[in-house]
């Protein structure tokens, strides 16, 4: 019962916050209103019992990519006026499109085409379940090699971004470590024979 | 008989040649014509050899030296088959070769390309023995290429001169129509037989005879009598005939030394064995001999006139091989083969003994060919003079001399022949006669009697030639003086030619003259009573009288002659209407193509049209790139819907 | 009692949302890549639910995946926004239109 009611009031602040960002004019007020979304999503999930990837969701998600898309927001200094004139004439096809999503979608589900019953409830997990546990046996066995490879999309991702945006400070001073290496003694001393006693060479 | 021994007779002068021709600056003049020499005289002597070995009663050679490849269950092989035929060839060409390469070392004695030379005329003996020693067709065909790129080479041997270039491009393409009904020729051999030996197509004569050869549009035509004639067409290419005998007045660019070998001796006689060669399948064809006869005797009386109105001895020599060629193929015709072998050994020797004559006067008159500037050589080069005499009484067929022996039995075997052109060609083979006569004749008398009509140029520069060119002369004298005598006998009537040429017993013209046949003396005082000795003695006798007698008589005849004469002068015209209207069709033709199908067909239809189309595409799908980010989500989002729904809504 | 059917069809609510987000904005690339991170979610939440009610943990194994590539290509979208700002100085939608055919 509790759980019902959690669930429905938290579903009812995720799809608002959800028509929040996209309604929304100023640019900030939108990257908050999506970073709300991750929140009750999170919540959501742990009333799922996936309580791992609820703290993921809120750690990398909302922790990084949002400020990160937040950082950009305030970087980019927009005039919010001009945004003002922002409503397209293609609204109304847009909304349409978005009801015929939707109606497609629960079409699929409820007429149990799915091949499962979507009605039933979810299996009781037993006691000691621990669903990190679980996440971290398979990540660790049969998800190994594809975590290597998300960890090497993130390294090109980060090697990507910085090769875009990197703009080398101009009227820098900056040794050039290969030609101080390439030097040769000739370059720098002349030995020069010398009469003794008198007289410039 | 050894098949080592045997390979080496094609194999040294291929390997001199090759040694004269790449390292000719590193071994010198002398070393090029020494090495040549030597291996030619290597391969006469083993030639020889072979043919001795054969008379002896050796059964000679027919095997496999060297398995080339093999195609679609196709054999390509190297192989020889010596028989008395081939062994005959064999020692012809490799003692004439041996003859001109000695002579060469005094006409080309002041030439910058003297080492190429030799290298040319020892390759050139290679090719020629590797075609009469085939006993398979890819071989013979192989040898048959290989002489006629050999005489390209040859022909345009002084290559900066823009006639000789001219001569061995026509050579060469007027050779190739021949070659190409050769190829039809071995081709229908092949589709019967299935394979590219002799052995299996003379085996399988009287089958292939039995075949129609379905040809769409037709009622279908004799297998036997198709292939022969496309066999016949490479030999017209290859020796001369009418219509494909236009070559042969303008290989005589080429330098003496390889007219006499080639375009008298051997090449030109590739045609002729090859027929002999083929006489198992010629045999079954009476419409194939029939045709040959007609073409031999056209050529035989058609190109003796040309000899008449020439001016330039070694054109009328040439004008004389095309008759004498002419008359070999008459022989042919009539079934008469072996005559026609015996005809060609004899010609080989007098004809080239004429050519290195008359190349000896072109030397002594500091290289001056025309005619009517000489006369009355006679007391200032002896010996060419007497020994061109012989070479000449034995192109006429004076008795006793060896061109006497085979003409005369020619014409007794046409005159025996009941097949159809016979008497046609009997008619042409005996006025022949006297027109061979009249123009050996007449060119004797201009260039050797009479007054000297050396102009000053000549005069100063006049020299007698050396024995490396006299020498020739004299060996080649030799046979052309008595080898009729000695061989007819047993060559024609004796069986010589054993089972290398077949004849059907109803065509057999020889054997009906052998009947008569009392002996080579007896032969040739019996002649003495009949029309052709009556026909050259006029012969000559014309010939004195408008050369030396009466030379005024000559122009007014020439006068009267007027239109008769300009058709001579025009060679019938074959010149004019081979440049004129094939070359120039042919060049039309390339020219609409090219204008036609390259240019607008294949540029600009299908490679500028096709980029052109698909540019013109691009520029409009372009416009679908609207750089539009919005766009771009907009469709992908109505395709998502759409594909929503169908996923939904299939049934 | 929470239905796998609650679950999607929250899901399908959230990416009917985030698709009319793209549709009707015009004016902000920032709200584009916004939306996409919304689509993303509703993506997870899917996962989510499936690999709860299935009894699965593979579910929750890919969106760990999911999060990684909304990561990165957040980061990434959000260089070039950056660097495209640099430029052009707007990011208006409608003027970035360099790539017209």
């Amino acid at each position: 019962m509790l759980v019902s009611i959690l669930f429905y009031s938290f579903a009812t602040i995720l799809v608002a916050s959800g028509v929040g960002v996209i309604t929304t004019r100023n640019p900030v007020y939108a990257a908050l209103s999506l970073v709300l979304c991750f929140f009750t999503s999170a919540v959501l999930w742990m009333l799922i019992e996936a309580e791992f990837l609820a703290i993921v969701l809120v750690l990398v998600y909302v922790g990084a990519v949002m400020v990160l898309f937040l950082f950009v927001v305030m970087m980019l200094d927009i005039n919010v006026e001009e945004i003002r004139r922002g409503f397209t004439r293609y609204a109304w096809l847009g909304w349409i499109v978005t009801a015929t999503v939707i109606a497609e979608i629960v079409g699929v589900i409820v007429q149990r085409r799915l091949g499962v019953d979507v009605t039933r409830g979810a299996a009781p997990l037993p006691a000691n379940y621990s669903n990190a546990t679980e996440l971290g046996t398979a990540l660790f066995t049969r998800y190994a090699y594809a975590i290597e490879i998300a960890a090497v999309l993130l390294l090109v991702a980060i090697i990507a971004a910085i090769a875009l945006t990197l703009r080398p400070r101009l009227g820098l001073k900056v040794q050039d470590v290969s030609a101080q290496v390439a030097v040769r003694a000739a370059d720098r001393l002349t030995m020069v024979k010398m009469k003794p006693g008198g007289g410039a060479p | 008989m050894n098949p080592h021994l045997l390979l080496a007779i094609p194999m040294l002068p291929l390997g001199a040649a090759i040694l004269a021709g790449l390292c000719g600056k590193l071994i010198g003049r002398a070393g090029a014509a020494a090495v040549t020499i030597l291996a030619v005289a290597a391969s006469c002597v083993l030639s020889v050899q072979v043919l001795y070995a054969l008379l002896r009663g050796s059964p000679g050679f027919d095997g496999t030296v060297y398995t080339w490849l093999i195609s679609d269950d196709v054999p390509m092989r190297v192989g020889f088959l010596i028989d008395r035929l081939s062994a005959l060839m064999m020692t012809v060409v490799t003692f004439v070769s041996l003859c001109v390469h000695v002579y060469t070392i005094g006409y080309m004695h002041d030439d910058a390309g003297y080492q190429r030379f030799f290298a040319y005329i020892s390759l050139f003996t290679f090719a020629m023995l590797m075609l009469v020693m085939a006993n398979n067709f890819l071989q013979l065909f192989f040898g048959w290429e290989a002489v006629g790129v050999v005489s390209y080479l040859l022909i345009g041997f002084w290559y900066t001169r823009p006639s000789a270039i001219f001569a061995n491009f026509k050579a060469f393409l007027v050779n190739r129509v021949g070659d190409f009904g050769f190829l039809l020729g071995i081709a229908g051999v092949l589709y019967y037989t299935g394979s590219l030996d002799y052995q299996p197509a003379f085996l399988q004569a009287p089958q292939i005879a039995g075949h129609i050869l379905h040809v769409p549009g037709t009622a279908g035509w004799p297998a036997m009598t198709a292939i022969c004639l496309c066999l016949f067409v490479g030999a017209m290419g290859k020796s001369a005939q009418v219509p494909l005998h236009v070559w042969l007045p303008d290989s005589m660019e080429g330098p003496t030394p390889i007219s006499a070998l080639i375009h008298a001796a051997t090449m030109v006689t590739a045609g002729i064995f090859m027929v002999a060669r083929m006489s198992p399948l010629f045999e079954y064809s009476e419409t194939a001999l029939s045709v040959v006869l007609v073409i031999g005797a056209t050529t035989a009386l058609f190109m003796g006139f040309l000899g008449i109105v020439n001016n330039d001895i070694k054109r009328v020599v040439a004008y004389s091989t095309l008759s004498q060629l002419g008359y070999m193929t008459v022989a042919l015709g009539a079934s008469a083969y072996s005559v026609a072998i015996f005809h060609l050994m004899t010609h080989a020797f007098f004809k080239a003994l004429l050519f290195l004559a008359a190349g000896a006067v072109i030397i002594a008159m500091h290289h001056e060919q025309d005619m009517r500037k000489m006369g009355g050589l006679r007391k200032r080069m002896p010996v060419t003079y007497w020994t061109c005499l012989i070479g000449a009484l034995a192109l006429i067929g004076m008795p006793f001399f060896s061109g006497f022996y085979s003409k005369d039995t020619l014409i007794e075997a046409v005159h025996a022949s009941h097949r159809a052109g016979s008497y046609y060609a009997y008619l042409c083979v005996t006025a022949g006669v006297f027109v061979t006569a009249f123009y050996t004749f007449r060119m004797f008398f201009m260039t050797f009697h009479g007054e000297s009509r050396l102009d000053h140029h000549a005069e100063e520069h006049f020299h007698d030639v050396g024995w490396s060119m006299k020498a020739p002369l004299v060996a080649l004298a030799i046979p052309s003086l008595l080898i009729g005598y000695y061989t007819i006998g047993p060559e024609l009537f004796g069986g010589f030619f054993g089972s290398s040429i077949r004849v059907l017993p109803a065509h057999d013209v020889v054997a009906e003259i052998g009947e008569e046949y009392r002996g080579a003396a007896n032969f040739a005082e019996h002649s003495l009573l009949q029309l052709p000795f009556w026909l050259a003695v006029a012969g000559v006798l014309s010939a004195w009288y408008f050369v030396l007698r009466r030379p005024d008589r000559a122009a007014v005849l020439r006068e009267k002659a007027g239109w008769l004469y300009r058709v001579l002068v025009n060679k019938y015209y074959f010149d004019w209407f081979n440049e004129n209207v094939l070359a120039r069709a042919g060049r039309a033709l390339g020219l609409a193509l090219w204008r036609g199908g390259d240019q607008a067909v294949i540029d600009g239809v299908l490679v500028n049209g096709s980029v052109g189309a698909l540019g013109w595409f691009a520029g409009r799908a372009r416009w679908i790139q609207s750089g539009f980010l919005y766009s771009y989500a907009f469709w992908m989002i109505v395709g998502l819907v759409l594909l929503l729904g169908w996923f939904l809504f299939r049934v | 009692m929470i239905t796998l059917g609650h679950m999607l069809t929250l899901s399908a609510v959230l990416f009917a949302l985030s698709v009319a987000g793209i549709f009707i904005n015009r004016k902000n690339v920032l709200l584009l890549l916004m939306c996409i991170e919304l689509l993303l979610l509703s993506a997870n939440f899917n996962f989510v639910a499936f690999a709860r009610f299935l009894g699965q943990v593979d579910g929750q194994v890919f969106v760990f995946f999911i999060l990684t590539v909304a990561a990165a290509e957040s980061a990434i979208g959000l260089a070039i926004l950056v660097v495209l700002f640099r430029e052009r100085r707007s990011i208006h939608v409608e003027d970035l239109d360099t790539l017209r055919g």
